[in-house]
């Protein structure tokens, strides 16, 4: 890039990438911090981020009090996992027969996978409590794992990112008798590496992090997720500030690992793109 | 080719096509599409759900009746304002980083994991911290007095509430897209570059005649999942304003105002209606912005 | 042949998810196993010496409070061995969870209501009168009036009461030595006085407010009340711009934008009022029962009383919060569900749950029997119960609500008037009101 010509220009390229980072590392850090703090140390108005009072009592409060802790650790990653694997592979196969398949009512499917997302969720949600009564879900694992089976949100990105691809190779993979799953299996979904990392990566997010579903399908205490479970010490006044900060740990920091493992992905050369 | 089997074809791709979206339907379909059409339904209806069920067909007369409804058009007003505000900063935003961090640079990698932070930090430790920062006392006022400008009530001047906001949301929405792009910039060949360099293009050129034509459909799928989140906007506006949508109805939201007809008047009809004049205006904005971008030209 | 593969592939992945949901879905039914026999079975008529399960629905609390609960639940298990009780904690959006659940009739048996949602529960006929249950032992006239009462609707009884707070003064001691103030303020004039001497700046900055206020209608409901104003009238319209209201809203609003002697909690940075007390930014505080302990446990050097709160217009006055315990009308367990009730509500199970002190007692005698009445922190608590205005006022209470806190603020704020606020906030919501009928 321009920057990168001069001595100068990395220099101050280097500093305002530094200086971004501490903006969006700050608040995470702080939020560390502040689950190793005692509520009074976090009420106090003090903005150290040095714990005075280091204590690890809020960890050790969630996590072992609990004891459905490490049931609705189970089940937040049972339900991540098989969101992530059906996600990845249907996303994908709703997103390239979009982009690349000719078949009658393609448009409309499109437009109507765009659309349903355009009704907010605060709407929606009554209507899908009750047809997970209607079916007999409510308190199963299935009422959340169905329901995030696919996504919208992603076969339109997967669409968008199958659009981009050259043709030749799949006409080639064609003309040697491979029919459309197999150019998708052999072809498509190799050269879509970088995309379906960012896939994996937003939907395994997306569902660990879930809240309104289980908060509306589970009341049984026992198939809550992570989620769900470390929100119950929510006062109806007052919010107890450390046990949320180090329950928020628990949240992000799976995502953090997710993304950065996935995060090689985004590589040049993993993909043999352009023909090469 | 003959006829018949140009027909064979058609329906053996309307056969692999259907294959392949066979999951797609029914997940969708039950889960989504159904409650939207639910809701569609009850847009012509006045409703009572809780208690003794009962619709009552009313034909068009909760859509006349946001037009006398003067919080439904500022809350139209505002959730516009932001996505024009908020959609073209964060999507340029999450080029510009992505396209940075595609580079060849040093500690690349810990830049994209520092970067990504705001996405996976939970939203109530984000908006805590904002409020930290955004009080009359806070942070941000400090440092603007520091470089010699006044402060704001952030919070609680309706002049400047929602741009608080916008700013926060651009923050932690932008690395989302990052990685959408990151994913799309790996599919660009280098030798694309390389032959541009050698004509002499410089590093702005390559940029513009090469980077952004072939990243289209990642730009378009940001900008439209852009327009769809900012016309949703509820879970900031809700935490600051308590759920009011004040102060004077300025962070007000379509979405916000869904949720308060919905869960806290219980009158779902009126809160279909103004979900399906949300989704209307999405749609329109959608496809304006899609001749714009004409991405369909690409193939 | 690659087709075939294909096909093998999905169908291999689509039995592994169907496994995984139906092996989750008998998971979750041996463990809501007793769940569900008890309120999928038929009528209460069956003998009560037959084994039910009671499900009870609340909102999250501090794990001391949950400690607490369950104790309370043990006790009644023992005292009735063939009821079992399953608590289902609802850890946000409690109310729209709840309302979610009663449409879909799966809702709980007993659930926790706020006063000031029961109107619009009663109004929907999904709770269970409870009137037909009351025996002379469970001594009604026991409870606090008001308390009782904001569950009542054409004298019909609908919950009843748990715990409640009203609102009390929280005045910093070492302040008022500071200020030279030997007395807590009794009348709203000698608060206003006060507050100004409490203010402190630094500079042009205030790092300490006389007086931290919550511009909210659920704080600010008895201050439109003291000059004779209503919040809304019998049609459920709002009515909280009349000139009666604005006379009791203009003290507060004046001292923040006039005397500049008031702030609220997010001018400081802090959440709400106890952490804008117990950081030192406000010297005098309204606020209930809920602060003590937090207080207690978080700000050890703090030195605070409690006082009633000032008279406006020469008479008392304050809120009152209380949340009750509610029947599903739909319940298929009204007996056992009502024995949960009674228990809950009654003496002795009240007094358990009140034991240590995070929530105050509705009943009168239980209140005395823990000393509650004679607290040198909580006796100003207790002591305005007898006048307090519960914080509830008719259905339609939402938009007017959400209508007034809109503009409030604002006001509050000093960008508008109070009375341009008030009146636009009150016609749009009357406005809101009538297109809803």
């Amino acid at each position: 890039m321009v920057f990168q010509q001069t001595k100068w220009g990395k220099a101050i390229l280097y500093f305002l990438l530094f200086a971004y980072g501490c903006i969006t590392v700050a608040p995470f850090l702080w939020a560390l911090s502040s689950s190793f703090k005692p509520l009074s140390e976090i009420v106090s108005g003090g903005i150290n981020f040095i714990p005075k009072q280091f204590t690890f009592q809020n960890y050790y409060d969630i996590f072992v009090k609990e004891p459905l802790f490490l049931r609705w650790m189970y089940n937040s990653a049972l339900i991540a996992v098989v969101a992530t694997v059906c996600n990845t592979l249907f996303n994908s196969m709703a997103g390239y027969a979009l982009a690349r398949i000719e078949f009658t009512g393609s448009k409309v499917m499109f437009i109507l996978i765009l659309a349903v997302q355009m009704i907010p969720g605060q709407l929606t949600i009554v209507p899908a409590y009750l047809i997970m009564k209607q079916l007999d879900l409510l308190n199963t694992y299935a009422a959340l794992t169905l329901p995030m089976m696919a996504n919208a949100t992603f076969i339109f990105m997967m669409r968008q990112f199958f659009l981009s691809f050259p043709k030749e190779l799949e006409e080639a993979a064609a003309m040697d008798g491979l029919n459309r799953f197999g150019v998708f299996f052999r072809i498509a979904l190799p050269l879509a590496v970088p995309a379906l990392a960012a896939q994996t990566i937003f939907v395994f997010m997306g569902a660990w992090n879930e809240f309104l579903k289980p908060l509306m399908f589970m009341s049984d205490k026992s198939m809550f997720t992570l989620t769900l479970g470390l929100n119950t010490f929510k006062g109806q006044y007052i919010s107890h500030w450390n046990y949320i900060m180090a329950a928020s740990m628990v949240f992000t920091l799976p995502a953090l690992l997710i993304y950065a493992f996935f995060n090689r992905f985004f590589i040049k050369g993993i993909s043999f793109t352009g023909g090469k | 080719m003959t006829q018949a089997s140009s027909w064979k074809k058609k329906l053996r791709n309307n056969a692999t096509g259907y294959m392949f979206l066979l999951p797609t339907i029914l997940v969708l379909g039950t889960f989504l599409f159904l409650p939207v059409f639910y809701s569609l339904y009850l847009s012509g209806h006045k409703v009572n759900l809780l208690g003794e069920v009962s619709y009552k067909w009313v034909g068009f007369k909760n859509f006349t009746r946001m037009a006398a409804d003067e919080r439904a058009w500022i809350a139209l007003k505002n959730t516009a304002s932001f996505a024009l505000f908020v959609v073209p900063l964060q999507t340029a935003f999450a080029i510009l980083l992505a396209v940075i961090l595609n580079a060849k640079l040093r500690f690349k990698n810990f830049f994209r994991i520092v970067f990504f932070m705001p996405t996976v930090t939970s939203s109530a430790v984000l908006s805590l911290i904002f409020m930290w920062i955004y009080n009359s006392n806070g942070l941000l006022n400090r440092v603007l007095e520091f470089i010699g400008l006044h402060g704001y009530n952030w919070l609680g001047d309706p002049a400047v509430a929602m741009k608080a906001i916008m700013l926060m949301n651009i923050w932690s929405t932008a690395p989302f897209f990052m990685v959408v792009f990151l994913a799309a910039l790996q599919d660009i060949p280098d030798s694309l570059y390389e032959s541009a360099m050698l004509d002499g293009a410089g590093a702005w050129r390559r940029f513009i005649s090469i980077t952004l034509p072939l990243i289209k459909p990642a730009t378009f799928f940001a900008v439209v999942m852009g327009i769809i989140g900012t016309f949703q906007l509820f879970d900031q506006s809700y935490i600051f304003s308590a759920g009011s949508g004040g102060p004077n109805n300025s962070t007000l939201t379509v979405a916000l105002l869904i949720y308060q007809y919905a869960f806290k008047n219980l009158d779902f009809g009126y809160a279909s209606a103004l979900a399906v004049m949300l989704a209307a205006v999405i749609m329109i904005v959608t496809l304006i912005q899609r001749m714009l971008f004409a991405e369909e030209k690409l193939n | 042949m690659m087709k075939k593969s294909g096909v093998v592939l999905l169908s291999l992945m689509l039995a592994v998810v169907l496994m995984l949901s139906a092996c989750g879905k008998n998971e979750g039914n041996t463990n809501t196993g007793t769940a569900n026999s008890g309120t999928n079975q038929e009528p209460a008529k069956e003998p009560t010496a037959e084994n039910v399960t009671v499900t009870l629905a609340g909102w999250g609390a501090s794990p001391e409070e949950q400690d607490l609960l369950n104790q309370t639940l043990k006790e009644f298990e023992t005292k009735y061995p063939n009821v079992k009780v399953k608590y289902e904690v609802i850890a946000d959006q409690y109310m729209d969870v709840i309302k979610t659940r009663l449409i879909g009739g799966e809702g709980p048996d007993v659930f926790y209501l706020d006063a000031f949602e029961a109107p619009g529960l009663i109004d929907k006929n999904v709770l269970e009168p409870l009137d037909g249950y009351v025996t002379p032992e469970f001594d009604v006239a026991d409870f606090e009036q008001p308390m009782v009462d904001a569950f009542k609707q054409e004298g019909v009884s609908y919950g009843f009461p748990k715990d409640f707070s009203t609102l009390a003064m929280f005045y910093n001691k070492k302040d008022f030595a500071e200020a030279g103030i030997t007395t807590p303020p009794t009348t709203w004039e000698e608060l206003q006085a006060d507050a100004i001497k409490l203010t402190k700046k630094e500079g042009n900055k205030t790092v300490r407010y006389g007086f931290g206020v919550a511009p909210e209608l659920a704080r600010q409901m008895f201050m439109i009340q003291a000059f004779g104003g209503k919040v809304s009238d019998a049609e459920g319209n709002a009515t909280f711009a009349s000139p009666e209201a604005l006379k009791g809203l203009e003290l507060v609003t004046n001292m923040h934008s006039v005397d500049k002697s008031s702030g609220e909690p997010k001018e400081v940075g802090a959440g709400w009022g106890g952490e804008m007390f117990g950081q030192g930014k406000a010297s005098i505080v309204f606020e209930g029962n809920w602060a003590i302990p937090f207080l207690e446990s978080n700000y050890k050097d703090l030195e605070y009383g409690t006082a009633e709160l000032p008279t406006v217009n020469g008479t008392k006055g304050t809120m009152a919060f209380t949340v009750a315990y509610v029947m599903n009308k739909e319940s298929k367990q009204k007996e056992a569900a009502w024995q949960l009730i009674s228990f809950l509500t009654g003496k002795e199970g009240m007094k358990t749950w009140t034991s240590k002190g995070f929530a105050l007692p509705t009943r009168k005698s239980v209140a005395q029997e823990l000393g509650y009445d004679k607290d040198e922190l909580r006796s100003a608590i207790v002591a305005g119960a007898s006048y307090a205005t519960p914080w509830q006022a008719g259905s339609t209470l939402p938009t007017v609500m959400s209508n007034f806190n809109n503009q409030f603020v604002d006001t509050f704020m000093g960008n508008s008037k109070l009375e341009d606020a008030m009146k636009k906030a009150e016609d749009t919501a009357n406005k809101e009101i009538a297109a809803a009928k």
